[in-house]
């Protein structure tokens, strides 16, 4: 089963209670936010409801929040070669 | 005395068993007292008086071994060797042997994403503390952005070839900032409610920036 990578990239703030309300089912609760929904035609109509403000991708398998956070954390550039004795 | 003797005789003479209405319709209470049969517990081992003492005592003991709080976090290790061949340049070809043989350099070094310009000597202060080190740890600075001296300059995207060059650093100490009071109040409220913070930033002196040349990657 394939799944929508759904990022909201614009703010809904300004926008009528329709599109905003549309943003709430999705679940998409300020910028950058990340959510995945299985790809449905009902899901493709409220894609299509705010296609102006979100990217989407398909993937094939839905993130958990610790992966999405593990994505954009970036590496620590660094490791212990000679640890002191202790 | 005698008020006594016979207040006892009219209560005797009013109440007695048989003026308690019959068990089924007494109070959920009075039947479980009037049903339940009475017998004597023997006092189990763990409750004798002289054995108490101890197991508290061990058992004290054994909550002081065991480590509490958040698991302790421990400074990365080293990483898998890479295996795939270094895609060079041919202005990296032509003019790594000049920027190697130039007397100082610089690097642009990246802790957590964040740049640091330093050249070999310098004493870092990270604007955090770096959790599972102490004074006298190595690290391997292994993230750059950039590498140059005064006449070269060698730029990666968005990072160099780690294999290119070595960058050591020291773990020299921590050193914590003055005490900061934060004072919050909302309006029209006496109440003022402080908060103090005393971070602690952790210190490397970088001991080493060092251009390997092309040959040294290539035989390695």
């Amino acid at each position: 089963m394939s799944f929508f990578r759904i990022t909201l990239m614009r703010s809904g703030i300004g926008l009528t209670k329709r599109t905003q309300g549309v943003l709430k089912a999705l679940g998409l609760r300020h910028r950058m936010t990340t959510v995945f929904y299985p790809v449905t035609s009902e899901v493709a109509g409220q894609i299509m409801k705010v296609k102006e403000l979100i990217d989407v991708q398909e993937v094939d398998k839905p993130l958990t929040r610790a992966e999405l956070k593990a994505e954009r954390r970036p590496e620590p550039g660094f490791y212990l070669e000679k640890p002191a004795p202790r | 005395m005698l008020s006594r003797t016979i207040r006892r005789s009219i209560l005797d003479s009013k109440i007695s068993s048989s003026a308690l209405p019959p068990t089924f319709l007494l109070p959920l209470r009075a039947r479980c007292f009037n049903t339940t049969t009475q017998h004597i517990e023997t006092p189990s081992a763990g409750l004798d008086a002289s054995q108490m003492p101890l197991n508290s005592v061990a058992a004290s003991a054994e909550d002081a071994v065991k480590p509490k709080g958040p698991p302790r976090r421990k400074a990365p290790t080293a990483p898998a060797p890479i295996t795939t061949p270094m895609a060079v340049d041919s202005s990296v070809k032509e003019m790594l042997p000049l920027l190697a043989v130039q007397p100082s350099h610089y690097i642009n070094v990246h802790i957590h994403g964040k740049p640091y310009l330093v050249t070999q000597g310098d004493s870092v202060r990270l604007p955090f503390h770096m959790p599972g080190v102490i004074p006298g740890d190595v690290l391997r600075l292994n993230r750059a952005s950039s590498l140059g001296s005064r006449d070269y300059t060698l730029k990666g995207a968005p990072y160099l070839d780690e294999r290119i060059f070595e960058c050591r650093a020291t773990v020299t100490g921590t050193e914590a900032e003055p005490m900061r009071v934060k004072e919050t109040k909302k309006r029209r409220n006496r109440r003022i409610h402080t908060v103090r913070s005393k971070h602690k930033y952790t210190i490397l002196r970088i001991s080493e920036v060092k251009i390997k040349q092309l040959e040294d990657i290539k035989g390695s």
